[in-house]
């Protein structure tokens, strides 16, 4: 095999070791990562060992929060014209069900269960970011009960958790609770990338030496897909809500067809984001199913390349059937066809995954304890969601599903075959990681024959309930339909699941123990490194990993592991450190040191979510106060990074020395960077096609671009600023006196150059006459220029931060990252300008 | 289900009773039903045994059986009952509740259900 | 010709099931191929799974390769995809089609939370005002011009096809056809806010003779006139919201109440028709239907709600 970074794996070989360890390694690997002990530790942790474990906790509280509110609502129907609940709370109650169950509960719940895992798994001893994973944590936290509070004051949004306008408008929703739902989903959008950068990087480049992607874990796969997914899929619901709220707010027409918006613009973008956000959930699930399967029969996943091809090829469709809502809209009849061939061809992979796990049943010996039971029964669920699914893919008889209970009925299917039953597996299964005692067995045949029962009870008559004609989101229904009888069957199956889903908690508190010096371990005979024993820290050294299924091709692999045979058996300097590899081979390439706990993250959590709910409620000083506060937080916590190192090279075993420090496309923070751009750059492509698409709608609306001197003045101003942004990182490195000053001058310029060219092109727009709340013009222009300048403004805060760093001595020429860094964004946020500009000069021909 | 159940036992339940004070010659209590169903009385009455809607416009019609009076006024009869239903304001001209579409048997069936429903 | 509602309204067979026209039919058709396909893939799968599970090892080491994973998992669903495919595609063409000159076209306006109905002219131009009923003649094909005024509404009239979304800003078209005069019953789908649980649809079929009396009936103004209800009516400002052709009352916002005494149901599709609903009606309209936009008329003495409601049961 040839070395991708020039790293000689001949040198796995030396591993592991022979000579003894030096005395008082372990302990002060031990004292480097000891566990919190006050109250306040408790609450900065940033181990992923106690933030995976809070995730997942606060993931299940949501749950079951959405799970009370769907039991009120089956009480409701249980009967037809009950007045249990009134018509609006109804209405608010199924809004926040699916609202809090997609977005407080399924996406978080599989992010939180990677940020748990992926670390064991992959061998490292905690993810790159570790504070941004415990800011996402705490921003989802925080925002994600003030959001569920909303209920207890009637404010809960109540337009669907699809929030169609124009019921969603202003004119039809004059109240604060549409603007909980956008606020509200804001800081979970913020969470989700944050996670979602925090996986790429980690499974990219945090993996155990020689763990190369043939045999990277198939969970590690799935997260990995699953994070490149967010990165695509959210930036259309963060434009989808920026677009609604600025309808809202300041009346800029985007989906009012009366000044040339359209509804349908929404749609699309919500079921761009929508859709896939399906299959966002489901891989992860997927990943663990094809983990936990192998495993409970004791063989390999049989057809592991032909799963992960299926989990990649799932996730390039689920990107191209988004408009399957919106069979019943009137679009022409070329795309139903094309979107009805997709959303089939979508099913394949699934159905591949599917016979892998069975051909994996028939290769080994499956056992039914509690996981295998719930993999085995989420996969009979999930088939029949998945041929519902074919079905409502089948245009005409979409026509009379949609809207109808029988999707109510396929979507469940769906949802809790394809993820709650392997939650469920995953929670069994891996919970002996985490716990000093596992759950109980017995306890978890009960709960799993009681959930499978009750699901089936309440969601199989839901189809035909659906085909008797009731439409779904109604709060009652007229009796003497004959839909009383299927809808009492539904409210008993639904109390089941609840009693399935109470005797779990229960269990839960009777034998859940994290956080203990030990845990039960690996009860289930688990072949991936997660099981290897563990601390805080993790493993007690890295190990070479040669198989797919190292615990059980490695022979002595966890006596080896635990006496510290493996690569970073200590912690050097009592530092926090993990390896950095390569992303194809991972090779090793540097030490990575890990964050202490710190109160910044934290209190930037606490005044994000603060900025958005505060916003919610209309106090708009306070909500002000708040960002900037949020903002101080945030430059607070990067102001420690990119600190001086003590040692250029630290020894990771068996003589062999990596750097500490590596700046440029082989840092994980030059990855990072990277995705934030991309997520930038997809919300700005989504806001070009919105332009275009309201064009294409309304194009006798569109006045002329303002006169051709000023776009040169703009787009000069940027080419300038990009420049500048691109020669700083050279600048500093070239090697001579003032090299940090120089690049410090760049990208001030370059910093100054976006800002200005922001402001020369919002006054020549202004100066037309056009304004936003003109037409779908005016709004789509200026919510182009205002991402734009947002870019700017943020690229101005980072010239200050950077001048800030310069003055206190924290720029240096050996420690380009900083500099780097800032100029790659500086230079993006020039292309994305120049681009935008363009955009509304140029197009649709006008300008010239 | 139980609905349903439940809906017999209590209309068994009444007949036995509702049969010996006011005996409705050849008149169907379950018709009778069937006809304040069909013609919507409960958009104006809350009826037991009717889910929907329950009107708040008339009066509540639970108990009406042991009444003294229909509307007040009337001795409460099943003759005067059966002839209430179907054209109020024949009886009690400042009524709002208009004359129904009902025949004279028809009425008697509806009068017969209302004697069901005793107060407990 | 009147047919009790409840029936109409029966879920039993499922209407989906029950098609009486042709864009309904060969939907039901579509159903019933993909129940077979569902259930014997179903079985499939649960075979290979009892199998995998439990079976003897002879047979077990059959599923146990990738091949069962190319087999069963792509080569078998990808035919079998294909072929639905196909068959969808030409059900698709031939359901949806788009209308053609010469046919009839009722324009039907959502609203929250009723159905504005408007019967045009070779022209496009109303001719007939009604609201939340839509008469058709048997045994051909009718299009139905959907339009939304305010939020986005959708109609569904399972026994008859599938539904199609009324857009603000936009119009969409929906061929019907019913091949047998009768009632069939319709329902707002999309969710409209309040109480959109509460939003029905009545779709009537008349023979071609029938169909012919009736569009001239409706054509004519209201024929009663002088009666006390009509002065009740006036003077309760009833004329602001709707309209009663041949009288002073004019408004738009409401539904047209001409004819209203024919119509089958009150409320949009939930009351049975007659003095007594339509008194109950005016007195509780939002302990009936909350949230819907006709304040409750509480005020309105015994006599004058009689009147009033007779009045309006006269305009047949």
């Amino acid at each position: 095999m040839t070395s991708e970074t020039g790293f000689d794996v001949d040198k796995y070989d030396r591993f592991p070791t022979t000579e003894p360890r030096p005395a008082g390694e372990l302990e002060q690997l031990e004292q480097a990562w000891c566990g919190p002990r006050t109250p306040w530790e408790w609450i900065t942790a940033t181990n992923n060992n106690i933030i995976g474990v809070y995730y997942v906790g606060a993931a299940m509280l949501f749950f079951v929060l959405a799970g009370v509110l769907a039991l009120l609502m089956r009480t409701q129907l249980a009967l037809p014209m009950t007045g249990f609940l009134a018509q609006d709370t109804y209405n608010q109650i199924f809004t926040m069900h699916g609202t809090v169950m997609m977005f407080l509960f399924a996406v978080p719940a599989v992010e939180a269960l990677g940020v748990l895992l992926l670390p064991q798994m992959l061998g490292a001893r905690d993810l790159p970011f570790p504070r941004l994973g415990a800011y996402a944590f705490w921003a989802y936290l925080i925002g994600g009960l003030a959001f569920f509070c909303s209920l207890f004051f009637g404010l809960a949004p109540d337009g669907g958790w699809f929030m169609y306008p124009p019921l969603t408008s202003m004119t039809y929703s004059p109240g604060i609770n549409a603007d909980f739902w956008l606020l509200g989903i804001g800081f979970i959008e913020i969470s989700a990338i944050a996670g979602a950068i925090e996986i790429i990087v980690g499974v990219l480049k945090t993996r155990a030496p020689g763990m190369t992607l043939d045999k990277l874990p198939v969970f590690a796969w799935a997260m990995l897909i699953f994070a490149c997914m967010i990165i695509i899929a959210f930036p259309s619901i963060i434009l989808a809500t920026l677009l609604l709220e600025l309808e809202r707010a300041l009346g800029w027409p985007f989906f009012d067809p009366l000044k040339g918006g359209d509804p349908m613009l929404w749609q699309h973008l919500f079921w761009f984001f929508g859709h896939p956000e399906v299959y966002i959930i489901f891989l992860p699930a997927a990943g663990a199913m094809s983990t936990i399967i192998p495993a409970m029969a004791r063989t390999p996943l049989v057809g592991h390349p032909l799963v992960v091809m299926a989990m990649l090829a799932t996730g390039f469709i689920s990107f191209g059937v988004w408009a399957h809502h919106m069979f019943t809209t009137g679009m022409p009849q070329i795309s139903i066809n094309y979107f009805s061939a997709a959303s089939m061809a979508v099913s394949v992979p699934a159905g591949v995954q599917v016979f892998a796990w069975i051909a994996t049943m028939a290769a080994g010996r499956m056992r039914f304890s509690t996981p295998g039971l719930f993999a085995v029964g989420g996969m009979v669920i999930f088939v029949m969601g998945g041929l519902t699914g074919v079905m409502v893919a089948m245009v005409p008889f979409d026509w009379q599903a949609h809207d109808s209970y029988f999707i109510v009925a396929h979507l469940h299917y769906v949802l809790i075959g394809g993820m709650v039953f392997p939650l469920f597996a995953a929670i069994y299964y891996w919970l002996p990681m985490s716990s000093a005692r596992p759950l109980s067995e017995s306890w978890g045949k009960w709960i799993f024959w009681l959930m499978f029962a009750g699901h089936n009870l309440a969601f199989m008559p839901m189809h035909l309930t659906g085909l008797m004609g009731m439409p779904r989101r109604v709060y009652t229904y007229l009796p003497g339909r004959g839909w009383d009888l299927p809808n009492f069957i539904s409210t008993i199956g639904a109390f089941m699941f609840g009693l399935a889903v109470l005797l779990w908690v229960i269990d839960m508190i009777r034998n859940f123990r994290p956080f203990g010096p030990r845990e039960a371990g690996n009860i289930h005979d688990g072949p991936g490194l997660e099981w290897l024993p563990s601390g805080f820290y993790s493993v007690r050294s890295i190990p070479v990993v040669k198989s797919l299924y190292p615990l059980w091709d490695q022979k002595g692999l966890a006596e080896d592991v635990a006496a510290g045979r493996y690569f970073l058996p200590g912690a050097a300097r009592g530092e926090r450190q993990t390896l950095v590899t390569s992303p194809l081979n991972a090779e090793p390439q540097y030490v990575l040191r890990i964050p202490r706990p710190s109160g910044w993250h934290l209190f930037g959590a606490v005044f994000t979510a603060g900025f958005f709910l505060i916003l919610t409620i209309q106090a708009y000083a306070a909500a002000v106060v708040s960002g900037v506060l949020a903002i101080y937080c945030i430059m607070r916590w990067c102001w420690f990074l990119d600190a001086p190192h003590t040692r250029k090279t630290t020894e990771i075993g068996a003589g062999i020395r990596v750097p500490n420090y590596v700046s440029g496309p082989s840092s994980h923070g030059w990855w990072a960077m990277v995705i934030v751009l991309i997520v930038g750059g997809m919300v700005c492509l989504l806001a070009g096609f919105s332009y275009v698409f309201l064009w294409s709608r309304r194009p006798d609306l569109w006045q002329a671009p303002p006169p051709i001197s000023s776009l040169l003045v703009s787009v000069g101003l940027l080419a300038v600023a990009g420049l500048c942004a691109l020669a700083a990182p050279r600048a500093v490195r070239v090697a001579r006196d003032g090299a940090v000053s120089a690049a410090t001058g760049l990208l001030v310029l370059a910093s100054a150059g976006v800002i200005a060219a922001s402001i020369v092109e919002g006054r020549a727009w202004w100066t037309t006459g056009l304004q936003p709340d003109f037409s779908s013009q005016g709004a789509s222009v200026y919510a182009l220029l205002s991402w734009a300048g947002t870019f700017a403004a943020i690229g101005g805060l980072m010239g200050l931060y950077v001048v800030l760093r310069r003055l206190f001595g924290r720029l240096a020429a050996e420690r380009p990252s900083t500099v780097d860094l800032i100029g790659l964004f500086l230079a993006f946020t020039a292309a994305q300008s120049i681009g935008v500009i363009l955009l509304v000069r140029l197009f649709p021909g006008s300008g010239l | 289900m139980l609905l349903a159940t439940g809906l017999c036992a209590a209309v068994t339940a009444c007949a036995d009773k509702a049969n010996a004070p006011r005996p409705l010659a050849q008149a169907d209590a379950a018709q009778g039903l069937r006809l304040i169903e069909r013609h919507g009385c409960a958009a104006c009455h809350a009826i037991p045994g009717v889910r929907w809607p329950q009107g708040r416009t008339g009066g509540d019609l639970t108990g009406v059986a042991s009444r003294p009076m229909i509307a007040g006024r009337l001795p409460n009869q099943p003759g005067v009952m059966a002839a209430f239903v179907r054209d109020a304001p024949a009886l009690l001209p400042g009524t709002g509740m208009p004359p129904m579409p009902l025949t004279d048997a028809e009425a008697r069936d509806v009068a017969a259900y209302l004697y069901t429903l005793d107060d407990d | 010709m009147t047919i009790e509602t409840p029936a109409v309204l029966s879920g039993w067979p499922p209407p989906v099931l029950d098609p009486a026209g042709p864009f309904a039919g060969p939907v039901a058709t579509v159903a019933w191929v993909l129940f077979v396909m569902g259930a014997v893939v179903l079985t499939l799968v649960l075979i290979a799974l009892g199998v995998a599970l439990f079976g003897p090892p002879r047979w077990k080491r059959r599923v146990a390769g990738e091949k069962l994973v190319w087999i069963g998992g792509l080569a078998f669903p990808v035919v079998v995809l294909t072929g639905l495919l196909i068959y969808g595609l030409s059900v698709t063409a031939r359901v949806a089609d788009a209308p053609r000159p010469g046919e009839m076209r009722v324009r039907v306006t959502g609203e929250m939370w009723w159905w504005r109905v408007a019967y045009l002219d070779d022209q496009g131009r109303e001719i007939v005002q009604d609201a939340n009923e839509v008469h058709i003649p048997a045994g051909r094909p009718v299009v139905l011009e959907l339009e939304s005024a305010d939020v986005i509404h959708s109609v569904w009239i399972p026994r008859l096809g599938g539904k199609t979304d009324m857009i603000p800003g936009r119009r969409n078209f929906m061929r019907l056809q019913a091949d047998a005069a009768g009632v069939y019953a319709g329902q707002c789908a999309e969710y409209c806010g309040g109480p959109h649980a509460l939003m029905g649809l009545v779709v009537v079929a008349h023979s071609p003779a029938d169909f012919a009396a009736w569009r001239l009936k409706q054509a004519a103004p209201a024929a009663v006139s002088g009666v006390p209800g009509a002065a009740v009516f006036t003077a309760s400002g009833c004329g602001a919201c709707h309209t009663i052709r041949g009288t002073e009352a004019n408004g738009l916002a409401g539904p047209d109440l001409t004819h209203v005494g024919s119509r089958q149901t009150l409320g949009a599709g939930i009351l049975p028709n007659n003095q007594g609903t339509m008194a109950g009606w005016i007195a509780d309209s939002q302990g009936i239907k909350p949230g819907n936009r006709m304040p409750s008329y509480s005020v309105l003495s015994g006599q004058e709600l009689r009147d009033v409601a007779a009045y309006l049961e006269s305009l047949k």
